[in-house]
């Protein structure tokens, strides 16, 4: 089942010490690629490196480690948590908030308990969604994490607070002065913590249930228990990073943690845990996460020009992690075997293109003469039962807005402005929604849109004619980004998620040396006129928009490739012992979502007469949210576009009803986060 | 390393030090910035690169450029970095005013000058160079409250929640709103500083209501956006609300009376007589701050915390330049021609008294005067 079972046979003690070091690779890899970092960086110092800079090191580090070890824990078991960044924020601020400034000397472990107790809350009801009421983590951690984002802005509206200058002579300081700083000894008790849970019941049973849940179910392990649990644990890790963070800053930011999320996750693949769960450790993650912190340094020994940062960490990540999981038993060693062994047969005449082509099917597989007749529900039930709550909370909060703001039902205004905006997301909702299905995530959609909008304002000249040769460029761009991401899913065998967030950084550098900083140039009229003009009153992007949601639908529900794509997400193996060129079906789903990404950038630019660089930010969590809210699973397989389409209506509702009214932002946060969690809520077998 | 032990020295012996600075070797000096993706933000950069290449300066400052993105603990292993790298002074935009406290701390004990420009790091011995937050917040909204006769409903679109910045304006503007009785704040929008996020929040603001249920409009960043969807919408440019918000150049050229000559001007970019006041935080704070880096480097007393003068601009004073060059900015104009600055979002308010080193070539490009 895993690595951990293993263990408990002994073994010749030559084949067991092998074993285990082959079991590590990734972490030794990770230390290695660490060592190699810091020597390269202290040979370009100028100066030697003193225990000064190694303790500011260690705690430089230290916030994304602790939190990436928890961030590991969830990803063991199989799941993913996008609230970890949220939680550290709502730890900073409840602690800056309620220290009394006059103490000096507050208690230390109080404090941490509360740090850590507040963590353990925020996980624990991620973990009771997760696990008991058998909902899809990402989408349960992403509304938790707008409602944690809400809170920590109700608690603490600007920076400020105080935090006892007695927390970081604790977690600062020296243990042992001038030989081991505060911040590695936490490091090393967390690595002694976690060596002991992984012998204890529990850990035995997070990899069992990471690698394989049914299974570890018909063992009689507690799955749901040990889910709830490893939650709550990683949420109290959150909650530490939180205090660490306290300690270090000396008062509370609302916003402290946030840009902690995607670090965390790089530090995880970086420390060879795998996302899917059943294998890795925290002593990888915490390497990982140094990794990333001393390629700062090395930027900076290096005078690697700030647009070129994005660009260097993304190498780093790739390779680091490709480094850790070569061996004979990788998804690119079998590529390359099966590309020798194909060459082989090629030269043998033995490939099955080079047979004649007869019909060599057997009789039983010829269709029978009389399909049984299916009646609507057996056809469509499923489907519906999925795409259907979508659209039913889409009329509930049609209805509040009636409501709450009026002009809903009386006129065609609300409409127009509700379909416009949701033009985006529907159409990223196509690219995502086909990556999804196959059970995978692209996480490049951000730059690709920026870099496709920027790259169209740059080459149109703001005449119409200038789109003839923009749009081919753009869209060929865009097609190159697809097939890299997915050769780099296919051939390279990397997580979908490590090589899309590597080409992320690479898009943006490429955007900031392409525009110089500053995008030039504007839509085009035609463009402005789609996206802002009128037809009878209508907005011309709503007449696209139709008849891009009835192709989309046809792509996905009739035809042989939408056929292949559900095949893959349901079980690649199956999909190719069957005859599906599940590589192929990959690398294709890749190209539609950077077309889909490049579409909206295209779209977006003309929206806003212009293009500007961070334009993408605010799309890639909510195109994954449209696609499971519209009722698709997010290990693939299952999902309909027509639920999709709801999905991106329902959350532009909502949106706009939110900013009708005059909530604080706060609120807002809090309600968005509330009415996800009731959509998939609705969604629950 | 001369650099470094004479910028001890320099603190050290005060004035004395400034004579040997001239021919000595130039200061290592780094900037930290936080975020490339936005207009602002990359003007500041190109006119703390032209300072640092003037003639003035090119011999007397080594400057290198990093960026730490949005994440605030990438920012304090930068700084730190910095420290190690043997810096005399570090130019930070910091990405939170608290989180860089310990650091920034720990640098100052080992003899760097840290200096802060359009946000504030509140640790006692950074050096900051900001506006006045809260004045911005009054003063736009006081005009706001005057040009609607004192009543009517208003719109906000504000910046980023959970910032002090943001919430220093928009609660002054508030303070202001409150004390009218006439005045009632019908909706509000987080605009994160961004014209493309002003546009998407006003078109959800839109969507359950007329223009004309408005009457005036407070913005942090988005009235050239308002205009233009206003006129989308179909209002005559007469009838544009009373708007005030960002120093954008796009702003700015809709301000200028509808008759007035200007080379590459397309609606919604063109002059319109656009009922405004336009301010801004100044990119060039940062090339100010550099300054006030070699001049403290140098030996001299630099003031804890430097207020820079508010570059407010209404439809009354606002004035096209020609060329854009300092002298001619000097003499009173604060818009650019569409012709020379392409992007309507591009920050107009680039006049500094202090800094005749850079126009507009510094700030579009990075290439300083003459």
């Amino acid at each position: 089942m895993t690595d951990q079972t293993v263990v408990s046979t002994p073994r010749a003690g030559g084949l067991t010490a092998l074993r285990s070091l082959k079991r590590s690779q990734a972490v030794i890899v990770a230390a290695l690629v660490f060592a190699g970092l810091m020597l390269l960086n202290s040979f370009l110092s100028p100066y030697p490196l003193s225990y000064f800079d190694i303790s500011f090191l260690a705690s430089g580090g230290a916030t994304t480690a602790i939190a990436a070890a928890g961030q590991t824990l969830v990803i063991i078991s199989g799941g993913f948590d996008l609230s970890a960044g949220a939680v550290v924020s709502l730890v900073n601020a409840v602690l800056a908030t309620a220290m009394d400034p006059a103490n000096m000397e507050a208690s230390v472990p109080l404090w941490t308990a509360i740090g850590i107790a507040v963590g353990m809350g925020v996980g624990a009801v991620n973990g009771f969604f997760v696990a008991f009421m058998r909902l899809q983590p990402i989408v349960v951690t992403l509304a938790v994490m707008f409602i944690v984002q809400g809170l920590t802005l109700l608690i603490m509206a600007t920076p400020g607070g105080f935090v006892a200058p007695s927390m970081a002579a604790v977690y600062l300081g020296d243990t042992l002065p001038g030989l081991l700083p505060a911040p590695l000894t936490l490091l090393g008790v967390l690595i002694l913590a976690w060596l002991w849970l992984k012998r204890t019941a529990f850990g035995v049973a997070l990899f069992a249930v990471g690698s394989d849940p049914e299974a570890a179910r018909a063992t009689g392990l507690r799955t749901r228990t040990v889910t709830f649990f490893t939650y709550m644990l990683a949420g109290g890790l959150y909650g530490l990073a939180g205090v660490f963070v306290s300690a270090q800053t000396g008062s509370g930011d609302p916003l402290a943690g946030n840009a902690l999320l995607l670090p965390t996750f790089a530090a995880v693949v970086i420390g060879g845990t795998r996302l899917g769960g059943g294998k890795g450790g925290i002593p990888g993650t915490i390497l990982g996460a140094y990794i990333l912190m001393i390629v700062v340094n090395l930027l900076l020994s290096l005078n690697v020009s700030a647009y070129y940062a994005t660009i260097a960490e993304s190498a780093v990540l790739l390779i680091a992690v490709l480094a850790g999981s070569l061996s004979k038993d990788s998804p690119l060693s079998h590529r390359l075997g099966e590309l020798k062994d194909a060459f082989a047969a090629r030269r043998k005449g033995w490939l099955v293109s080079q047979r004649a082509s007869a019909d060599h099917r057997l009789a039983f597989t010829q269709p029978s003469g009389t399909a049984p007749k299916l009646t609507f529900m057996q056809r469509y039930g499923a489907t519906l039962r999925h795409a259907l709550p979508a659209w039913l909370c889409l009329v509930l909060v049609l209805i509040a807005t009636q409501l709450v703001l009026g002009g809903v039902f009386t006129g065609w205004r609300y409409w127009d402005a509700l379909l416009v905006l949701s033009s985006f997301l529907a159409i990223l909702a196509l690219g995502q929604g086909a990556v999804i299905l196959t059970g995978g995530l692209d996480l490049s959609l951000p730059w690709c849109i920026a870099l496709s909008g920027v790259l169209m304002t740059g080459l149109v000249g703001g005449q119409d004619a200038g789109l003839l040769v923009a749009l081919p460029v753009v869209f060929a761009v865009a097609a190159l980004i697809g097939l890299a991401n997915g050769l780099g899913v296919v051939a390279l065998g990397l997580s979908p998620i490590v090589v899309t967030l590597a080409m992320n950084g690479i898009l943006q550098g490429a955007a900031l040396i392409w525009s110089g900083g500053t995008p030039a140039g504007f839509a085009p009229p035609a463009l402005r006129w789609l996206m802002t003009g009128k037809i009878l009153g209508v907005t011309p992007v709503i007449l696209f928009m139709i008849a891009f949601a009835a192709l989309a639908i046809l792509l996905l529900g009739r035809t042989v490739f939408g056929r292949h794509v559900y095949a893959v997400g349901n079980s690649a193996l199956a999909a190719r012992l069957s005859g599906v060129r599940s590589g192929r079906v990959i690398v294709s789903v890749y190209i539609l979502s950077a077309l889909c990404a490049a579409l909206v950038g295209i779209l977006l630019a003309g929206f806003s007469g212009q293009a500007s660089l961070g334009m993408g930010d605010d799309y890639l969590l909510p195109s994954i949210a449209v696609v499971v809210v519209g009722g698709a699973l997010i290990t693939g397989g299952r999902g309909h576009y027509a639920g999709m389409l709801g999905g991106a209506l329902l959350l532009t509702a909502m949106q706009t009803l939110l900013a009708g009214t005059a909530l604080p932002f706060a609120f807002r946060s809090v309600f968005f986060g509330l009415v996800i969690l009731m959509a998939v809520i609705a969604l629950r077998e | 390393m001369i650099g470094r032990l004479l910028a001890g020295a320099a603190c050290a012996i005060g004035l004395a030090g400034a004579a040997q600075a001239q021919d000595a070797e130039p200061y290592n000096v780094f900037l930290s910035m936080s975020y490339i993706g936005n207009d602002w933000q990359a003007e500041a950069s190109n006119m703390i690169k032209a300072l640092a290449a003037s003639e003035d300066y090119k011999d007397r400052v080594d400057l290198e450029v990093q960026v730490a993105g949005p994440n605030a603990q990438r920012q304090i292993q930068q700084i730190n970095a910095m420290v190690q790298a043997g810096a005399d002074a570090i130019v930070v935009y910091p990405i939170s005013p608290t989180a860089l406290n310990s650091v920034v701390r720990s640098a100052c004990s080992r003899g760097v000058t840290i200096i802060a420009y359009d946000a504030e790091i509140t640790e006692p011995c950074a050096y900051n160079v900001t506006i006045d937050q809260a004045e911005a917040g009054r003063k736009t909204a006081e005009w706001l409250v005057e040009e609607m006769g004192g009543e009517g409903d208003v719109v906000m679109v504000t910046g980023v929640p959970g910032t002090s910045v943001d919430t220093a304006r928009t609660s002054a503007a508030k303070d202001v709103f409150a004390e009218h009785d006439g005045i009632n704040i019908v909706g509000e929008a987080v605009g994160m500083w961004s014209q493309a996020v002003a546009r998407t929040e006003l078109n959800k603001l839109m969507a359950t209501r007329d223009w004309s249920d408005i009457d005036g409009l407070w913005m942090q960043v988005g009235c050239y956006t308002a205009n233009a969807m206003q006129l989308e919408a179909g209002q005559a440019p007469e009838a544009l609300l009373p708007c005030a918000g960002e120093g954008s150049n796009g702003g700015r050229i809709q301000m200028l009376p509808a008759n007035a000559e200007v080379d590459g001007a397309s609606s919604p970019y063109a002059p319109m007589g656009a009922a405004r006041i336009s301010y801004a935080s100044p990119p060039y704070s940062g090339a100010l701050a550099l300054k006030l880096a070699v001049d403290k480097l140098d030996g001299a007393d630099i003031p804890q915390h430097t207020t820079l003068p508010l570059p407010l601009v209404t439809s009354e004073t606002v004035e096209l330049c020609e060329t854009g060059s300092w002298e001619e900015q000097k003499a009173g104009c604060n818009a650019f021609q569409p012709s020379l600055v392409s992007n309507p979002g591009w920050f107009a308010s680039i006049f500094s008294e202090e800094l005749p080193q850079l126009g507009l070539s510094a700030a579009l490009v990075g290439q300083p005067e003459r």
